[in-house]
């Protein structure tokens, strides 16, 4: 594959050039339509992915058969690399593709490969790891430091100031970002609307005041 | 009220249980041998239940978040 479309992964900015090159030896890439299941939980995992363009979800079935949402993900982010490396080697969720997205595909040998052969390479893996577990233990503290009603009125806060993702945020993918469940989040934001905060419209929120939210946002 | 402001249906992800269709208030919805299909988008008020009650996430009524305009 050309060495440009490696380039445009911010991620792959701190790798050798010689690193590149190997990976633009081994990698693929694979354009993907809005709706399109790119993995299946439980399934062996063959691939990770590093995402160009576009934005996807996580999502994992309970035991009731239910789906719950876990996470999304946007350009420069790596999918699946913690299945390739546990030792069952299966897809830890299912990845759903919310907006037209172009993928950079490395397969398990190839990636097996330029971890053992690319120092480098490996530690940008374990830097990625070290992100996610960084996201975690903050999400943790968040837990438990601050009360749910804070939590969104941060998460409200914070979509609105920066640049709208294009296939927005449902209910479910708000309440797994802030660590709740969709009904408490709907109540909430009832509550605020009640308050007037917010004003919800069809497919919108509009935040009306920014400072009584961001008092609630440090409660 | 367009289009582009209905819930998004992943016909993939769909198990054809139609929660969504015997719920919707607005009897927007209809199965077909592929799925639910928005078959009065008028009449779709934007509520959410179909995709409240979807039970494998096929249903995306997402929302966007902004200020208000000044």
């Amino acid at each position: 594959m050309e060495i440009e479309t490696i380039n445009q992964i911010a991620i792959f900015s701190s790798l050798d050039s010689e690193t590149r090159l190997a990976i633009a030896q081994r990698a693929f890439t694979r354009r993907l339509p809005a709706g399109f299941t790119l993995l299946t939980e439980g399934m062996p995992a063959e691939s990770c992915y590093f995402i160009v363009t576009g934005e996807v979800r996580a999502l994992r079935m309970n035991t009731d058969g239910r789906v719950q949402v876990l996470a999304r993900f946007s350009a420069g982010d790596p999918i699946n690399i913690i299945s390739l490396l546990t030792e069952e080697k299966t897809n830890r969720a299912t990845i759903e593709v919310l907006s037209p997205t172009s993928v950079l595909i490395l397969q398990t040998a190839d990636f097996d490969f330029l971890i053992s052969n690319y120092t480098d390479f490996s530690n940008l893996i374990l830097r990625q790891l070290a992100a996610r577990l960084s996201k975690i233990t903050d999400l943790a503290a968040d837990l438990s430091l601050y009360a749910v009603r804070a939590r969104l009125a941060r998460f409200l806060i914070e979509l609105a100031d920066f640049t709208p993702s294009p296939s927005g945020w449902t209910q479910d993918e708000i309440a797994a970002h802030i660590g709740t469940v969709r009904d408490v989040v709907g109540r909430l934001l009832r509550d605020f609307e009640s308050a007037g905060l917010i004003l919800r419209q069809r497919g919108q929120i509009i935040l009306l005041d920014r400072d009584h939210l961001s008092e609630i946002a440090q409660d | 009220m367009s289009e582009q402001n209905l819930p998004s249906i992943n016909l993939a992800l769909c198990n054809h249980c139609t929660l969504c269709v015997t719920n919707c208030p607005e009897n927007a919805l209809e199965m077909t041998e592929q799925g639910p299909v928005f078959i009065d988008p008028i009449s779709c008020s934007y509520c959410r239940d179909c995709e409240h009650l979807c039970p494998t996430a096929a249903i995306r009524a997402p929302l966007v978040v902004t200020w208000r305009a000044k």
